[in-house]
């Protein structure tokens, strides 16, 4: 048997990229080898996390192993690049649960583990089980189409190399060179799809006047969006993780809100609404404001989806309202429109929007300061309990050109690459024309009509922490379940890291979303490094 | 009970730098928690605690890495590293320029099996992506990292099969080849690598494929057996490990009812065959002097020489498990050393 090997495009972060953990500094105080190995530590604090560990050490040779065992698989755990905190986190959860009572089984199951929510996605988002048969390739690829493969390749980037230096009449021969190659290629040659996708957005920078991204209308994003979700996990990975993170913040809450900025068809929400009516004490009021572009043909869309979730809220006696706030793009919205009430428990939650307010770096902020700012700030003074944000784990906001086209190349065919394990049609088919208009809107369009502006986490973390955020840290319960459920619906290959408190969900170790939780700091209060922790003590 | 552990405690502190003593001995305590009395493994614990780090097409101190699935029925993925002489990032297309374009030399690509006892790490595990990196500039090597799969879930011989896979793999890559047209390669591995090493390069041997192995480098190997040995018993819980730990593991990867005396654990045990005559590859072996487990490394050693193979050990006194991983201690520098020399001397 010949292995069958991806030798196009291999999985890596891409060249000049700036995104590479390994080129962020580290402040100089932090022990330089440990970080290498994944570990924050002060060095003026090594002695002090090697006490702790010696504590620990003892503490755990006086738990019976099953003991250990037990609080590994129940205590929930953030946060392990923190070695500090950590340690001291496994010390408390130790002795707390050496001093209490053990709960019975199914009661601790509840509390820690809302059965509600894995169920509702089984229930509603169950994929048929051929979605989870690995891609039956062949397992040889001839030599003549890994040929035809690296050519498309080196093609792709030599154009994008013309369109760098503006020779466009050579990158429009080389476009067509490529087109006709692409008719050679077999349609099992995996890198096949995304060089189209690549070519085409190619060839409308080049040829098109103006350069344009792929025109359509509000109604097929959302029939396409749908597709995505079905065909691959990285929506409902975002949806079950914000979730998730949704439902511990608002723990104790009677009064709840849900700000979605993008409804499209408020697929996120029938399993957080049966999973507040299964919280132990009963459900709060639940308010939901959606947000999303405005029906052209006089329908009310998103009106329709608030009634379709208001009828099954009241099908699980929780009670429920909805609104709809239409607007083109989300610096159109005004707080106002949310008609927030300060008593309520707010939830932010951003699925791959806040990248749609960037402008391109370097622009003079005073010329065109960016709609970020503004609508951070704007979250902020509704005084969220949490904002949870998901994005691309990409830099696809770089100023150069080429830069930009390569890391979208590596980016994107790691993504389709993990779409060929989808057996479901037309979803698969859908999926990647969706992506296809990603990749058209990264490649062919500038200005402000480029918004598929993606930035790393580690950007992200730096402009919420500036706009007065603090992380909320997603923990082993939250890790543990998401790696549960893609086990069970979707194709293995698909993993789900730790990061500093935040998860991504990538293909074969190169991750391409990221998801994240914040809580605002009261805006009377002096900033402060502290992190809280999503339904646990403050460390 | 709890002064025996006092005493362990300031006895592994002694010996190792005070960075390291805290990365061994978090691996130490994380690892007791994932390892359940029934066998099991808490395999979603033990990923949400791996730091794990991307592969990265930039050169990074004259390294750039990309991975690589060999084998998309198991999900076999491989992390290859490659020497970068400019700071220019390799073109996408690039990267599996043929090494022999950039260097008249013969280029070693050493096979690299992560440690971790079977059931721990990966191929993208920070530490261990921290040292392929190393062992690249200091052999001018393209190294080949195996992200094989891991006990318990996949018990002997997946681990070996793996490797095995991933040799055929390396051999029939024309990019590979140095400027003779053959892929010069060596196997390396530390822990559970080191002995994944040894059994790769013996099929390797055996079976008519003709691959030629030309080293193996065995960093602090894990083999076993039913005996305790003096070092097992002297040293039990001393220095980050103890036997209760390495008999979980053996119990995690080897066939339900095996013992330790089985091949893969005792490769030169009463259930092993002879290696007399076989072609097997020069090794060097590293033995850390507190690891716990050296009587079957300097047997291991032993059973190479009584069969007619070339071994070189290299024992090092006061060193401890993981020393490799930080390069804070003269050991560290010791076996980069040997190992560079043993590749170029071998290539």
């Amino acid at each position: 048997m010949v292995p069958y090997d991806t030798a196009a495009i291999p999985i890596a972060n891409p060249p000049a990229s700036s995104s590479s953990s390994t080129t962020i500094s580290k402040p100089p105080e932090i022990d330089g080898l440990l970080a290498g190995a994944g570990y924050k530590v002060r060095s003026s604090d090594l002695r002090h996390v090697a006490q702790r560990l010696e504590r620990l050490e003892t503490a755990m040779l006086n738990s019976p192993s099953q003991h250990l065992s037990l609080l590994a698989s129940d205590a929930v755990l953030y946060n392990p690049s923190d070695l500090s905190t950590w340690v001291d986190s496994l010390l408390s959860e130790l002795n707390q649960s050496q001093s209490l009572p053990s709960l019975p089984s199914d009661l601790s199951d509840l509390i820690s583990n809302p059965t509600a929510l894995d169920a509702s996605w089984m229930d509603q988002q169950l994929s048929p089980p051929t979605a989870a048969i690995p891609n039956q390739q062949p397992s040889q690829l001839t030599v003549v189409e890994e040929d035809s493969g690296i050519r498309l390749v080196h093609m792709l980037m030599t154009c994008a190399e013309y369109v760098q230096r503006g020779d466009l009449s050579l990158a429009g021969s080389l476009i067509q060179d490529m087109q006709s190659l692409l008719t050679r290629v077999n349609t099992g040659c995996g890198i096949r799809k995304v060089a189209g996708c690549f070519i085409d957005a190619l060839s409308r920078r080049v040829f098109a006047a103006g350069g344009g991204g792929i025109p359509g209308s509000a109604y097929e994003t959302e029939i396409l969006y749908h597709h995505f979700y079905e065909a691959c996990p990285y929506l409902k990975f975002a949806h079950f993780t914000a979730n998730q993170a949704i439902l511990e913040a608002f723990d104790g809450h009677d009064c709840v809100h849900v700000v979605d900025f993008n409804l499209m068809h408020g697929l996120q929400w029938p399993a957080l609404i049966q999973a507040l009516a299964l919280r132990p004490g009963g459900p709060p009021t639940l308010r939901l404001t959606g947000i999303g572009p405005p029906s052209p043909d006089g329908r009310d869309s998103l009106r329709e989806i608030g009634l379709r979730l208001a009828e099954l809220a009241r099908s699980v006696n929780v009670r429920f309202a909805f609104r709809g706030v239409a607007a083109s793009r989300l610096e159109d919205v005004k707080p106002w429109m949310l008609q927030v009430n300060p008593k309520e428990a707010v939830a932010v939650n951003s699925i791959m929007q806040l990248h749609k307010l960037l402008v391109g770096p370097g622009l003079d902020p005073a010329h065109r300061p960016a709609p970020i700012e503004a609508v951070l700030g704007w979250i902020r003074s509704l005084n969220p309990k949490i904002v949870t944000v998901v994005e691309h784990e990409a830099d696809h906001n770089q100023p150069v050109f080429l830069d930009r086209f390569t890391e979208s190349l590596y980016y994107y065919s790691t993504m389709f690459d993990s779409l060929d394990a989808c057996a479901l049609q037309p979803e698969k088919a859908l999926a990647e024309m969706y992506i296809q208009r990603e990749i058209c809107n990264v490649v062919s369009c500038e200005g402000s009509a480029r918004l598929e502006r993606h930035e790393p986490l580690a950007r992200w973390r730096e402009r919420l922490g500036r706009a007065g955020f603090r992380p909320l840290h997603l923990g082993s319960n939250a890790f543990k379940q998401a790696s549960m459920l893609l086990t069970l619906f979707s194709a293995e290959g698909y993993c789900v890291e730790e990061n500093e408190g935040c998860l991504t969900l990538g293909w074969h170790s190169r991750p391409l979303i990221a998801a994240s939780a914040w809580h605002a700091l009261p805006e009377t209060a002096a900033v402060s490094p502290d992190v809280a922790v999503v339904g646990g003590a403050v460390m | 009970m709890a002064r025996s552990n006092e005493v362990s405690i300031n006895e592994s502190k002694m010996v190792v730098p005070l960075n390291t003593w805290v990365l061994i001995s978090n691996f130490k305590l994380a690892y007791n928690l994932l390892r359940r009395p029934d066998g099991t493994f808490n395999r979603h614990l033990a990923e949400f605690l791996d730091r794990k780090v991307p592969a990265n097409a930039n050169p990074i101190d004259g390294v750039f890495s990309f991975d690589v699935i060999v084998d998309r029925a198991t999900n076999l993925l491989c992390r290859i590293y490659r020497p970068s002489d400019t700071d220019e990032p390799p073109n996408v297309a690039d990267l599996e320029k043929p090494v022999k374009s950039e260097s008249s030399s013969t280029v070693p690509v050493i096979v690299f099996f992560h440690g971790g006892s079977f059931a721990h790490s990966s191929a993208n595990s920070a530490i261990y992506d921290t040292l392929c990196r190393r062992l690249v500039g200091l052999c001018r090597a393209v190294v080949v990292s195996v992200n094989y799969r891991r006990a318990p879930e996949h018990r002997y011989p997946c681990a070996y099969d793996d490797g095995w896979t991933v040799l055929n793999w390396v051999k029939s890559r024309a990019w590979l080849e140095s400027t003779d047209s053959k892929v010069h390669i060596f196997l390396a591995g530390d822990s559970s690598g080191g002995n994944i090493a040894h059994h790769v390069a013996l099929k390797a041997a055996e079976s008519e494929s003709g691959i030629e192995v030309l080293g193996n480098i065995l960093l602090n190997p894990m083999f076993g057996g039913e005996l305790r040995t003096e070092s097992e018993k002297r040293l039990d819980g001393k220095y980050f490990v103890s036997v209760q730990d390495r008999d979980w593991y053996w119990r995690a990867f080897l066939p339900d009812g095996a013992d330790r005396d089985h091949p893969a654990c005792n490769p030169f045990g009463p259930k092993a065959a002879s290696l007399e005559g076989v072609k097997f590859p020069k090794s060097l072996v590293v033995v850390a002097g507190l690891d716990l487990v050296q009587d079957w490394q300097m047997a291991y050693v032993e059973g190479l020489k009584k069969a007619g193979q070339q071994v070189k050990d290299l024992y090092l006194e006061k060193a401890t498990i993981g020393f490799y991983l930080l390069p804070n201690n003269a050991h560290f520098h010791t076996v980069m050393d040997e190992i560079k020399k043993f590749v170029s001397s071998n290539c």
